[in-house]
């Protein structure tokens, strides 16, 4: 009997140790939820640096009213179910004041369910797809512009540049993908585009000859892509090696901007444009600092994910500053009234369309040229001419 | 009154006033999830580890149940709540179907049937957009904002699987499932109809599997194909479950479920934040050791090697 009982005793003492545990609050806290592990990393990774780089300097600055801020960085994993239990540590656990990050579009869902359910603000950053904004909740605020609006400049430079008359869009079978793929058959109908082919491709595939093959059948004008990083190399060194040439490869972001990219693909990267949201030579206050000061640290560059998770850090410090209290009624008010500059762009929440509490900003188009990342749309900003058309045995170096 | 109805009745207890003793809603948040693996482990067990037939293939009766609650709520607009009846009941008929197919062969058709069957039912969720949204998942607000009523829930429904399959494995039912484990032909010689039994089986496994899979819809609020019907975190997770407390105890998947839920979260989390953050990067990595090392050298999981544990650590403790 003397043995149950130590068992029963030991239970109880874990508990106990369960219900301590909580820290001292010296800190304004912020939970960060973001990939760090798992096919997603590299995007969490820049960000993660990007956040952690912004809230050095502020606290440098001497903080939020005299306070630090502390980030809680945790991993979801990729997974959104492990995203909605991080929240749920960061809310009920950590005692977090805000939320931010939100990488993948179902784990952001997933994450902006439950800051919507607990009432705490919830910041996100790159988490695209356009039901994320569209549900109704006020305690969700977006910074980037919604998967829909990814191509809009791509739109004038087809229009404008390639007229192309037939579309093949790819998409990796996630919430991001799926529905930036609807969103531009849509802009495809509207411009009068044939698009002859819209294919999901499952998420972590490695083969893609199969459904590249179908499309050089096609033969279409161009090939439109909602990729992650891995994918992304894979489509395009496929592409090279079964010769498939359109009139351009185009990125619908993601992993397409990724210094990953360029590694992985090597040639096959050479001369492929993508949408981006940002870019380091627009005229915003400090995106050339934040650019070189970013290589300076990590010794690698960074692209419009990192400047995103950047300009995230630098709203909170600006709501928490004009929050009336860190409670979240007081933050999500502070939120809502946020009319600021960012290493992004100016950063407003307003409501529009279907839209609540999103953030509207222009897009650009970027090209992959001689291994560096150019902008290349709006022309009147462009940093390289628009390389068009391309040939591509030429640039991928076939000999013929 | 025997020494192991105490420590059921105290279990009990401790199960019943747990959320008063912990508030933090962190911590029950991982002992819902603990007690859902409680029920999808022990039905695994019930099928794999008394029945033979090992199953790949769980995530297919948890995403059922789980999309039946979900459509339920999406498309007819009845609570989410039919569906822990009604998840249990479609994952029940999808696993007759399995069963009517396979069972009529032995050896590993049936292991492979169930684990295309997981992959069939997720490329049909991904694709059947019109009914399951497809990737775009199907999110509800949840019924409850306390944690507290989805505890009870579901620490009856891990009480109720586990008494469930404590009272069938008493009852001849159990000795059939057990001598079609040991030798099928023996078995069928002696008059057991062993089709008809290896199919009740697997529908008691599928129909509370489909059950923990519709609580975890009406739980989590959030599904898409990947997460339900996932190979690795679903199908695995529930052999591991298994495997880790004790394949053929009634209380091994219970105790697997804990150490599991408990060991993830803890690595993932780099050990509650306590251990550097480096920690959580490789947790993927360690909790596959750990794995390793209990299958090596706890083949019988947690349970079935108590003695063993017993053995080697404490007398260890003891002597030195």
């Amino acid at each position: 009997m003397k043995r149950y009982a130590l068992i029963v005793f030991s239970v109880v003492c874990i508990m106990g140790i369960m219900t301590l545990g909580a820290s001292p609050a010296a800190a304004v806290k912020i939970g960060i939820v973001l990939p760090l592990t798992g096919a997603e990393a590299k995007f969490g990774e820049i960000e993660k640096r990007s956040f952690e780089m912004a809230v050095e300097e502020i606290n440098k600055q001497g903080g939020i009213k005299g306070e630090k801020i502390e980030l809680l960085i945790e991993d979801d994993t990729g997974r959104p179910e492990v995203g909605r239990s991080v929240a749920e540590k960061l809310i009920n656990k950590d005692k977090v004041v805000m939320l931010g990050g939100g990488y993948s579009s179902s784990v952001t869902y997933a994450v902006a369910g439950v800051a919507q359910q607990n009432r705490i603000p919830f910041l996100v950053n790159t988490g695209a797809a356009d039901k994320i904004t569209t549900s109704g909740w006020d305690y969700v605020f977006r910074l980037n512009p919604p998967a829909s609006e990814y191509a809009g400049a791509i739109e004038s430079l087809l229009t404008e540049v390639i007229k192309p008359q037939t579309v093949v869009i790819l998409h990796e079978n996630s919430l991001f993908g799926t529905s930036a793929a609807q969103a531009f058959e849509k802009t495809c109908e509207k411009l009068g585009y044939k698009v002859l082919l819209k294919q999901g491709y499952e998420a972590g595939g490695i083969d893609f000859k199969p459904v590249l093959i179908s499309v050089k059948k096609l033969n279409p004008d161009i090939i439109y892509m909602v990729s992650y990083i891995m994918d992304a190399s894979l489509l395009m060194k496929q592409s090279k090696e079964l010769k498939l040439t359109p009139k351009m490869f185009i990125g619908g972001a993601a992993g397409f901007t990724m210094p990953e990219f360029r590694k992985n693909a090597g040639v096959a990267s050479e001369k492929v444009i993508s949408a981006t949201l940002w870019y380091q030579n627009l005229k915003y206050p400090g995106a050339m600092q934040y650019f070189k000061n970013y290589k300076a640290k990590y010794k690698d560059d960074t692209e419009y994910h990192g400047a995103e998770a950047y300009a995230a850090a630098q709203i909170i410090a600006d709501t928490l500053n004009r929050a009336k209290s860190f409670k979240p009624e007081d933050i999500k008010q502070a939120l809502s009234e946020t009319y600021a500059m960012t290493v992004f762009g100016p950063v407003k929440f307003i409501s529009y369309d279907k839209f609540k509490n999103q953030n509207k900003l222009p897009t650009y188009v970027v090209q992959w040229i001689d291994g560096k990342l150019e902008l290349v749309w709006p022309s009147d900003i462009a940093t390289k001419k628009f390389a068009y058309p391309v040939d591509w045995m030429k640039t991928w170096k076939y000999t013929r | 009154m025997e020494k192991k109805h105490i420590v059921y009745i105290i279990l009990g207890l401790l199960g019943v006033v747990f959320p008063f003793l912990v508030t933090s809603d962190y911590y029950l948040h991982l002992v819902i999830i603990a007690l859902m693996w409680v029920v999808i482990g022990s039905s695994w067990n019930l099928l794999a580890g008394y029945t033979g037939q090992v199953s790949f293939g769980h995530a297919m009766f948890f995403g059922i149940g789980a999309y039946t609650a979900g459509i339920f709520m999406t498309k007819l607009e009845i609570s989410a709540w039919w569906g822990m009846a009604f998840g249990g009941i479609v994952a029940m008929l999808i696993g007759l179907f399995v069963g009517w197919v396979c069972f009529r062969l032995r050896g590993p058709y049936f292991a492979l049937a169930t684990l295309a069957g997981g992959e069939i039912f997720r490329l049909i969720a991904t694709n059947w957009e019109s009914l399951t949204d497809g990737m775009v998942g199907i999110l509800i607000i949840q019924t409850f904002r306390s944690k507290l009523p989805y505890y009870y829930i579901a620490l009856a429904l891990a009480f109720l699987c586990i008494f469930v399959i404590h009272v069938i494995m008493k009852t001849k039912w159990g000795y059939y499932f057990v001598s079609i484990r040991e030798d099928q032909d023996a078995a069928e010689s002696l008059g057991i109809n062993t089709t008809r039994y290896k199919n009740i089986s697997l529908l008691v496994s599928s129909f509370f599997t489909g059950m923990a899979g519709a609580f975890y819809m009406n739980y989590m609020g959030f599904i898409d194909p990947h997460v339900v019907f996932s190979l690795h975190y679903i199908s695995i997770m529930a052999i591991l479950v298994g495997i880790v407390g004790g394949v053929a105890t009634i209380m091994g998947p219970a105790v697997g479920a804990f150490i599991m839920v408990g060991l993830q979260e803890t690595f993932r989390s780099a050990f509650f934040g306590l251990a550097p953050s480096w920690t959580s990067e490789a947790h993927a990595l360690v909790f596959g050791l750990l794995v390793i090392f209990v299958i090596l050298f706890l083949p019988n999981g947690v349970v079935g090697d108590w003695l063993k544990i017993k053995r080697n650590v404490f007398r260890v403790g003891a002597s030195s």
